[in-house]
């Protein structure tokens, strides 16, 4: 499986990738999750105390002088496999999680970054490993060669105003960018009946789950841990695993 | 007085910095909400509606296409190509929305 989540800034992209890609390595074996949106925050979701795992600016060289292809790649030697065991950190269930986007000072860093990740994402069998994508958050960066990996886009959508018209440019955009197989939503913070109902009918996308506000979900985000570990049994978590198995049969 | 209102996505940027657009207009200041977002969400939180908040994104999309000798001037942005909100707040999405950076 190979799924990526975009959405409005604070729609709940990381909770959802986060807890959806531990899910996924429960039961579907090697799970790369991506978190490259330039304030991650996808760490926190995964149950990983650490802020940053990037892959570090020596991995990548510059194509010399007169040679073809990509301007950066990883170093003559380097696999993407042998970048994976090296550069990933490993967190709970087994996912194995890579950080790209982070801005972490002048943006020429970022580009390298970005490099390494097409092609790690590239070099990884897909019949072995499933990818997990958290994008940057808004409309304008995620389909800016951060998306290319995915066969399915999920749109994480809040029931506001903003979250809506977001979702709409989202999806515009998905679809001038790329013959993605699924195109679908995601409704988060659901608290009436009609909500789901308001983000199918104006986000103009397939809602394959529901997520409910969740107190016991706010208090985890609170303290910075992972749903999955601080109440495994809340009903958002719940919706979560049924997200994944609706998006299972999808793709 | 000049403010600047910035914060992580989701955090209330776009809500709080409407809410203090119209309270000074209704002191009587005269106010320009600029929306720097590269997701331009501004004037549904002023309250121009989702139409007005696109047709000023779709404005500002065509703006760029121009050649950068013809790019807009400040005031153009705002006069011209700007909106009127509620309590008089003049509204002008300021971003280039094309031509992303990486990452």
């Amino acid at each position: 499986m190979r799924v990526a989540f975009v959405g409005k800034g604070g729609a709940g992209k990381s909770v959802i990738a986060g807890t959806f890609a531990r899910l996924l390595a429960r039961h579907n074996g090697e799970v790369l999750a991506i978190d490259s949106d330039p304030l991650p925050g996808l760490a926190f979701s995964l149950g990983i105390p650490l802020s940053d795992a990037p892959i570090p600016d020596e991995a990548v060289e510059e194509r010399a002088e007169g040679e073809d292809g990509p301007r950066f790649r990883l170093r003559s030697g380097l696999t993407p496999a042998d970048a994976l065991r090296r550069y990933a950190v490993e967190g709970p269930d087994g996912v194995m999680f890579l950080q790209f986007g982070k801005l972490r000072g002048h943006v020429s860093g970022m580009i390298r970054s970005q490099f390494a990740f097409r092609q790690i994402v590239a070099g990884l069998p897909e019949d072995r490993w499933s990818l997990v994508g958290d994008l940057p958050g808004g409309t304008r960066q995620p389909f800016f060669g951060w998306a290319d990996f995915a066969r399915t886009i999920v749109v994480v959508v809040e029931p506001t105003a903003k979250s809506l018209l977001s979702a709409r440019r989202l999806s515009r955009l998905a679809l001038a960018e790329h013959p993605f197989e699924a195109l679908v939503a995601v409704a988060n913070k659901v608290r009436r009946p009609d909500d789901v109902d308001l983000v199918s009918e104006r986000s103009g996308l397939k809602v394959i789950g529901a997520v409910p506000w969740d107190e016991s979900l706010a208090a985890a985000e609170r303290q910075g841990s992972a749903p999955l570990d601080a109440v495994p049994d809340a009903p958002a978590v719940h919706a979560v695993a049924f997200l994944l198995e609706r998006l299972e049969g999808v793709t | 007085m000049r403010v600047a209102v910035v914060g992580k996505g989701g955090s209330g940027k776009t809500t709080t910095a409407a809410v203090v657009a119209r309270t000074f207009a209704r002191h009587g200041l005269s106010v320009v909400a600029l929306d720097c977002d590269t997701n331009p969400n501004l004037g549904i939180s002023l309250g121009v509606g989702d139409d007005e908040t696109e047709r000023l994104v779709t404005m500002r999309e065509s703006l760029d296409e121009r050649e950068s000798e013809h790019a807009p001037s400040w005031d153009e942005l705002v006069d011209r190509f700007g909106s009127d909100a509620p309590d008089g707040v003049r509204l002008a999405v300021v971003t280039r929305i094309q031509n992303p950076d990486p990452g």
